[in-house]
């Protein structure tokens, strides 16, 4: 009997040492999550794409934690039943295109929902398309 | 294995195969009133800098008493927070008489302040507010308002975007005289 708890007790903490460190890094494909949280733009003015990202994040009811224009980063929580909090970064892709990327968590929990990530970048779309036109 | 018997495994199977499914909620769909909301949110300064709007907006946070958190000039941002007090003295009191009944008709058994210790104690208060130049001159403000409760023993109450109109008209009116005073370099 006592032979089996040796045994079983420092497998089942090694087991709880594994998981609880595995959340440190995501298991997921990174390529299939790039892809997932990332939509091209014909466009290169980071500016306006950044204005463009926070007013989808207010027309979502999100709050700002941080803007850097520099790093163009954004990050922003919505309060609910539950706590959502996105990143949403913006980036050269090549001389004429851009690249915006949004991950997103509820409470502890990653999204890995490609329609979730859609309907972001679907309200994206639309402001970005009102920035450009300047419509209010 | 009899007919009716695959019948019945299949049906358990697919049964526990959609409790495993979950739906997950629309997180960034708009709603229908986003835009209500907007209108509720936002407001125009005409011929205005907006770099004026922006100095404007921190004093009257300041005034209101809110911490700024983040600052970046070149998209307009400003975030900001404020701990404030969130008891309703009313629904305090009444609490206290419900918990001191309770203690004397249990003859000093149930003396435990269960209902004073649900009632709203503070609130975190965080705003962003976000100025977007226009062609025309102008300059559009557009804030929103978020907001976590505590109760007295430490736990999150309620947690919500305030969607009180009150409290917007309230904050514009305070950031149209403040940007009237920062024209005139008051």
């Amino acid at each position: 009997m006592n032979r089996y708890l040796s045994i079983l007790v420092p497998m089942l903490a090694l087991s709880a040492c594994a998981s609880q460190n595995s959340a440190i890094t995501a298991s997921d494909s990174q390529v299939h999550v790039r892809q997932m949280q990332t939509r091209i733009y014909d466009s290169l003015d980071k500016r306006d794409t950044l204005r463009s990202v926070l007013a989808t994040l207010q027309d979502l009811g999100f709050v700002i934690d941080t803007a850097d224009y520099e790093m163009a980063t954004i990050t922003a929580t919505r309060l609910q039943e539950y706590q959502l909090r996105v990143t949403v970064t913006v980036r050269d892709r090549n001389s004429n295109q851009l690249a915006v990327r949004a991950n997103a968590r509820v409470d502890d929990q990653t999204i890995d929902d490609p329609a979730t990530y859609q309907d972001f970048f679907t309200v994206l779309d639309k402001a970005i398309f009102l920035t450009r036109h300047n419509v209010d | 294995m009899r007919k009716p018997d695959v019948l019945l495994a299949l049906l358990a199977i697919s049964s526990l195969l959609s409790s495993c499914s979950t739906t997950q909620p629309d997180y960034f769909s708009p709603s229908q009133s986003s835009v209500a909301a907007r209108k509720m949110q936002a407001r125009i300064y005409s011929s205005v800098e907006e770099s004026d709007v922006m100095s404007a907006a921190a004093a009257v946070l300041q005034d209101m008493g809110y911490s700024i958190d983040e600052v970046e000039l070149p998209l307009g941002v400003i975030s900001a927070s404020k701990r404030a007090d969130a008891t309703n003295r009313l629904h305090a009191f009444g609490t206290l008489t419900l918990d001191s009944m309770k203690c004397a008709f249990t003859f000093l058994m149930a003396c435990n302040g269960e209902h004073y210790g649900e009632i709203d104690d503070v609130q975190d208060i965080r705003l962003t507010l976000v100025s977007i130049p226009q062609d025309s001159g102008n300059v559009a403000v557009r804030i929103t308002i978020q907001r976590t409760i505590y109760d007295k023993r430490g736990r999150v109450s309620e947690q919500s975007t305030i969607t009180d109109a009150d409290v917007y008209e309230s904050m514009f009116a305070k950031l149209s005289k403040a940007v009237f005073l920062e024209e005139q370099g008051i």
